[in-house]
């Protein structure tokens, strides 16, 4: 959809019914911002408040086939969950208005924008974020430990609670659907299905939490973003998520999220939830989140081949050479630790 | 795999990759905004990709034939390797014990050598792999 067409629709919808909280009826300055495989994300003005559209510009038909889909949740979902979450400390944009895929806009929310930098490359490594990164680790522990406090019995319907076993059977399907291409994602489902750990319930899970999906400013984490893939699992994973070798962005001496360390996160989460997992079970989920990265990539690869999205998704299907690499170095260090 | 290589011209693939590379970082990206932008230059990685699964594939593919050999024999001439250690491993018909884990090691490697040689975790992945090859190669035959 053209930006001139996107903000015809969005300027007729609010004339129609205008933001209570927000003055202005112009839309002005609607600008697609960069990154973002799955949906689009834009920025523009209503009145003087810059606000975000969160849309999904393909039908999730083509994958839909595919059980356990992680393309992510109807937008709907999201927004309610992030409205539940905006209840609590963990800082989130607010939810203005949903639209569901039979409006002209399609699937999209509109939301408050908050100001920081998200682009990893820019704060990172900069010396004006050094602050910022030495405090994030325990901020992000304690932003996950507020997330996973989130009552479930008030999540829609749609986030349901899992067992691990069914997402193992669901991931076992997917690779065996994708063509069983990757003898690497096989030993990593092989491994985590034989070293599971009990079972330590449900709590609501953010599933996307990293950097690259942070905001952060010079006091440190300014909003959590992407809320696409949240779900419903044990709370180790989020964790595990975080530190995964993928998400540090070449910055492998720090394993929380490429700026901080493990020690500060679980602390930060500790204080929080009153209990913190432990480093075997934060290892276990950072092999759990290389296999779902390249469940992603595979699914770039797919949705690619059906037709959908430029050639930006064809190169992420490549990257799954990335989830292998860390699957086959976790496992071997694992052993070597547990065995050697 | 030992054909001839074909001469269609003096201007080698390889060259013409470079030059069209080139065009994309240096003229296109620079000249295009948005998306086409950034698309251009993730266009002039993938040439790089193309490159280097040219130069490194060989070495692949005959890994992967001699592993085959030893795992699987009975497995036909020219199936994917890949597919066929993800299936026997999906069907529990073949253990990861550490010569499995080499060759998947070894492979890896490569894999990740083609696609992306610029990730982190490779550099990591070649020191601690590349020194447990030549260390068993100086050992006994591990069984």
């Amino acid at each position: 959809m053209t930006p001139d067409r996107l903000s015809d629709l969005l300027t007729e919808d609010l004339a129609r019914d205008s933001l209570a909280e927000l003055s202005g009826s112009t839309i002005t300055g609607l600008t697609r911002l960069s990154g973002g495989a799955n949906n689009e994300t834009w920025r523009l003005n209503l009145g003087d408040s810059p606000l975000i559209l969160r849309r999904r510009p393909f039908s999730a038909d083509s994958v839909a086939a595919l059980e356990g889909s992680i393309l992510g949740l109807p937008l709907a979902d999201e927004a309610a969950v992030l409205t539940l979450a905006n209840e609590t400390a963990v800082p989130v944009p607010r939810i203005y208005r949903i639209f569901d895929a039979t409006h002209p806009i399609g699937e999209a929310y509109l939301m408050g924008y908050i100001e920081g930098e998200s682009i990893p490359q820019h704060w990172l490594t900069d010396e004006r974020f050094g602050s910022a990164r030495a405090n994030l680790a325990r901020q992000c522990g304690e932003a996950l430990a507020h997330i996973h406090a989130i009552d479930c019995a008030r999540l829609p319907v749609g986030i349901p609670p899992t067992t691990l076993a069914a997402r193992f059977a669901a991931t076992q399907k997917r690779l065996h659907a994708f063509g069983d291409v990757s003898p690497v994602m096989q030993l990593g489902l092989n491994w985590l299905i034989d070293h599971a750990p009990a079972d330590t319930g449900n709590v609501l899970l953010h599933g996307d939490f990293r950097t690259g999906n942070l905001l952060v400013d010079e006091a440190g984490l300014a909003g959590v973003l992407d809320w696409e893939l949240t779900h419903q699992g044990p709370a180790g994973e989020d964790l595990g998520y975080l530190c995964a070798t993928v998400w540090r962005f070449g910055q492998l001496d720090k394993p929380v999220g490429g700026f901080g360390d493990y020690e500060d996160l679980l602390t930060g989460y500790e204080s929080v939830a009153g209990w913190a997992p432990d480093m075997a079970t934060l290892k276990y989920w950072e092999v759990f989140a290389a296999l779902s990265w390249g469940l992603v990539c595979q699914t770039m690869g797919a949705l690619w081949h059906s037709g959908q999205g430029d050639v930006e998704r064809a190169a992420v299907a490549r990257r799954r050479s990335e989830a292998e690499i860390d699957i086959l170095l976790l496992i071997d260090e694992w052993e070597s630790q547990h065995h050697g | 795999m030992d054909n001839p290589k074909p001469v269609a011209s003096e201007v080698s693939t390889a060259e013409l990759l470079g030059a069209v590379k080139r065009f994309l970082v240096e003229a296109a990206s620079p000249a295009l905004s948005g998306r086409d932008r950034f698309n251009a230059r993730v266009s002039a990685n993938v040439l790089g990709i193309i490159e280097r699964e040219a130069a490194l594939g060989p070495q692949l593919a005959a890994l992967d034939r001699d592993a085959i050999a030893k795992w699987l024999p009975e497995q036909a001439d020219g199936l994917d390797a890949a597919q066929a250690f993800a299936r026997a491993l999906a069907s529990r018909s073949i253990a990861p014990d550490p010569a499995l884990m080499s060759y998947l090691q070894a492979r890896q490697l490569l894999v990740c050598a083609i696609n992306n040689p610029r990730y982190a975790s490779l550099t990591i992945a070649q020191s601690r792999w590349h020194e447990a090859a030549t260390e068993s190669e100086s050992m006994p035959t591990q069984i």
